[in-house]
């Protein structure tokens, strides 16, 4: 009864996300109030039934339904529980209902809480949220159905189906197909919610300025309402992006911790155009320009979300990432024309009303570094849409396909990255409307010199000779220093308010501007993760070698001694090949790595689990290639060191930690005159 | 205002100047390092000079041919050809079926593959591999990135085993 019911479920929220839409389109042309307020309240009801529906099949999942089709293929009896979960974003049908749930959620979120500050705006965006609310759920109902069972037809035919045909006999398979062994990790659980709430969020972004557009408001009252759920959702993106690059860092055939996949470059879009927006959305609320860009920006991050998700759900990149095909192609390629044709209407039709309030200069000023670094995000993410696209571009103008791929993206890309970085660093230093160069080169007057002693430190005694890693390595101390400058500077502040008081000093700069602290912390944040991406693309040293037992390999100043290799089965299926590595330094010994294979028979498929031992300067890291089966006292490994590439995550932790802090509500009303957390003091 | 449009004139230069230099970088990478998509057929048929292209191949992995060489460190397989035309692999009978059928036509097309590199997980019999690299002298395909796509064994079918 289960399925049936959480099918029930789902379609009663379908039914409710018509009604809305039709009441809400109803009661704005009637301009009726309370047509407006039931529309509201359908879409505050929708969470429930799409909850009551996620419940259902995650008990279906728990409970080994095989005759459940979605259950059928994504578990087994083997899996433990935790992963029985997982499975719930695990094939195409349930994670789309995962999806459509969050959505849900954002929207009753909305809806509670925005309504009194927004109820000029709430008509359109609650229209906007309908269609895309209702459109998930359509797929959920009628293509991609989580809830068919299999049956037995009298004739011996097999079909799916929610409910009993008239003499058909249920089909209970004894066990399911399994998840994918690939998706059998950690990662599992923290990779795809994460990424999705990311993704999901941006629609409220993007129905309040459809609904600023519709409406004709010239204000900036949709960036305010919209600043939360737009900061919430880039934080769950980057944390999503980041979870995903440590599960391909753990997992080998991943590619490292970031291939240049198509799936990966389609989800780090967005995440461009967000963060261009959360730029020029201060310099809005500063001087109110940039009305077009800051509307423009907050629909095509959303766009690229949803040309995100028909990309890689319908089979059209060729990727790790992507799901079997699916029929789900012509009604996403559909909803994405619909809301990139509508926006677009909308942005033209309004567009000569949206001008500049106040015309920005061209010169040495916070504000144009900051449409600089635009610029640069904005070209990043062109890029990116031109890789993902270069095959489809180059059939259709010279019929030959091309395809581009990780070179191509990091002979480009690199160059841009580190001009970012560099805007990064230097735009603290940089006052809003003019800079003079006199109080500029005062302010680097000990930031510069200082900032020359970590490349020079890495010259000399780490022995780094590549002057690009070096030049990199200088910037990284260079950004790093501004921001640390900023921050004793407002503590020093603090300090001659009220003198003695350590605690307060440090505490309350960072308490009396949030928004901007918290910016500057994101921005270390960013600082920590490039040391990361700089050690492991930069200093990564690696050998490949075959090592008899006993035998070892020196590599980066270690030496690795091949010291044992071991096959046993597991409790949960598994036939475990796992050899061990022990580490020594200059003759003193640092534990051992366990590099190791699990072959999973019943897929006939094996994993490859690296070894890995890591601190704060390298991880070392070592694959089980191959070995002497029946001997045992022969193995091939692959050896890695992997400079610095903690930063990567540890820098991850801090732009969280400074998100949460520019989120947080200020218990106190903004000061006059802090605009956001950019301001100069 | 003539002081507006020469402000805004220093934007559109400022701007343009950098957005030449980004598409001076994407024609220099493209021509650096783009890669042919090919199917076998059009590799093995082609009267194009390939030595030195950056190639990149489609094909079927056909699973006994997987084989390590401790010595050299190369892994070496074989693919079988595989048609690049979505419509034509949909009118084929979908994907899993224009592997199975690649893999197990004898007269088919194939093409030796050596990858510098541990095996991924998921090199098994009938997988998509999609490869970057370039042919060597003998013809066969050095590869320096291998993608591969897992035969979908997991989706769709419908069951064998049954319990009253």
């Amino acid at each position: 009864m289960i399925a049936p019911f959480g099918y029930l479920t789902l379609a009663l929220a379908f039914l409710l996300a018509v009604y809305g839409l039709g009441a809400v389109i109803w009661g704005i042309y009637q301009r009726s109030v309370p047509w407006i307020e039931s529309a509201r309240l359908a879409l505050v009801l929708i969470f429930p039934l799409v909850t009551v529906s996620l419940v259902a099949i995650t008990v279906l999942l728990l409970d080994h339904r095989f005759d459940v089709a979605y259950v059928y293929s994504v578990i087994n009896r083997g899996m433990p529980a935790y992963l029985r979960f997982t499975a719930l974003w695990g094939g195409q049908s349930g994670s789309l209902l995962f999806w459509t749930w969050l959505m849900a959620a954002f929207a009753m979120i909305f809806a509670l809480k925005n309504w009194r500050d927004s109820f000029d705006l709430l008509p359109w965006s609650l229209a906007a949220i309908f269609l895309l609310v209702g459109f998930f759920l359509l797929l959920n109902v009628f293509i991609e159905n989580p809830f068919e069972r299999f049956w037995l037809l009298p004739d011996g035919s097999r079909i799916l189906s929610v409910f009993q045909p008239r003499g058909a006999f249920p089909l209970m398979p004894q066990d399911g197909m399994g998840l994918n062994p690939l998706l059998r990790h950690p990662g599992m659980i923290w990779h795809p919610p994460t990424l999705y709430i990311g993704f999901v969020g941006f629609l409220i972004p993007f129905a309040l300025a459809i609904s600023s557009l519709a409406t004709g408001k010239k204000d900036n009252r949709w960036i305010e309402i919209a600043r939360p759920y737009v900061l919430v959702s880039w934080v769950f993106l980057s944390l999503g992006l980041v979870l995903g690059m440590r599960w391909a860092y753990d997992i080998l055939g991943w590619g490292g911790y970031w291939g240049w996949d198509p799936v990966e470059v389609v989800a780090l879009m967005p995440w461009l155009s967000a963060t261009a927006y959360l730029h020029t959305a201060l310099l809005q609320k500063r001087n109110g320009s940039f009305k077009r860009w800051n509307l423009s920006l907050s629909i095509l991050t959303f766009v690229l979300v949803i040309l995100g998700t028909f990309l890689t759900r319908a089979g059209i990149l060729a990727s790790i990432h992507a799901f079997a095909d699916s029929d789900i192609g012509v009604p996403k390629f559909v909803i994405t024309a619909i809301i990139t044709l509508g926006s677009l209407g909308l942005l033209i039709y309004r567009w000569p009303e949206l001008g500049d309030e106040q015309e920005l200069e061209f010169r040495l000023s916070r504000e144009v570094f900051t449409i600089f670094s635009n610029l640069v995000l904005l070209s990043i993410l062109a890029v990116c849409f031109l890789g993902v696209f270069y095959p489809i571009i180059s059939e259709l103008l010279t019929d030959t396909l091309i395809t581009v791929g990780p070179a191509w993206y990091k002979q480009i890309l690199g160059p841009l990255f580190t001009l970012l970085m560099l805007l990064l660093g230097v735009c603290p230093l940089i006052a809003w409307s003019l800079t003079r160069v006199s109080i500029l080169k005062q302010k680097l007057q000990i930031v510069l010199p200082l900032s020359l002693l970590p490349p020079i430190f890495a010259w000399l005694l780490g022995g780094v000779s590549n002057l690009f890693v070096l030049f990199t390595f200088w910037l990284v101390s260079f950004s790093g220093l501004v921001i640390m400058r900023e921050y004793t500077r407002s503590v020093g502040k603090a300090w001659n308010r009220s003198p003695g008081r350590v605690g307060q000093a440090l505490w309350s700069p960072i308490q009396r501007n949030r928004r901007r602290f918290g910016g500057l912390i994101v921005h270390l944040g960013i600082v920590l993760m490039s040391i990361g991406i700089i050690g492991i693309e930069g200093l990564q040293q690696q050998t490949q070698v075959t090592l008899a037992i006993g035998e070892s390999v020196s590599i980066g100043g270690y030496e690795f001694t091949f010291t044992g290799l071991d096959n046993y089965n597991t409790a949960d299926g598994r036939n475990v090949t796992e050899s061990v590595l022990t580490i020594t330094q200059n003759g003193r010994p640092l534990g051992a790595l366990y590099p190791q294979r699990d072959f999973y028979p019943a897929m006939g498929m094996a994993i490859t689990q690296p070894g890995l031992q890591s601190n704060l300067g390298r991880d070392l890291y070592a694959i089980l290639i191959d070995w002497r089966p029946v001997t045992q006292d022969e193995a091939t490994f692959r050896v890695y060191i992997n400079p610095l590439v903690n930063w990567l995550w540890i820098g991850t932790g801090v732009l969280v930690l400074g998100s949460i802090m520019a989120v947080w509500p200020e218990r106190v009303k903004a000061r006059q005159g802090v605009t956001g957390y950019l301001v100069e003091n | 205002m003539a002081g507006s449009k020469s402000n805004r004139l220093k934007f559109f230069i400022g701007g343009g100047l950098f957005l030449i230099a980004v598409i001076l970088m994407i024609i220099s990478a493209t021509r650096a390092t783009a890669e042919f998509f090919m199917t076998v057929r059009e590799l093995k048929e082609t009267d194009r000079d390939l030595a030195g292209q950056n190639l990149r191949i489609s094909g079927a992995v056909i699973g006994e041919s997987i084989h390590y060489d401790p010595e050299t460190g190369y892994l070496r397989f074989v693919i079988a050809h595989i048609p690049g035309d979505d419509a034509e692999i949909r009118r084929s009978g979908g994907l899993n079926a224009v592997l199975h059928q690649a893999v197990n036509d004898p007269d088919n097309l194939r093409l030796v593959v050596l990858y510098d590199g541990p095996a991924p997980d998921m090199l098994l019999d009938e997988a998509q591999a999609i490869l970057t690299g370039q042919l060597d002298e003998d013809g066969e395909f050095l590869a320096s990135e291998l993608l591969l796509k897992c035969p979908s064994k997991y989706e769709e079918a419908l069951p064998d085993q049954v319990v009253d």
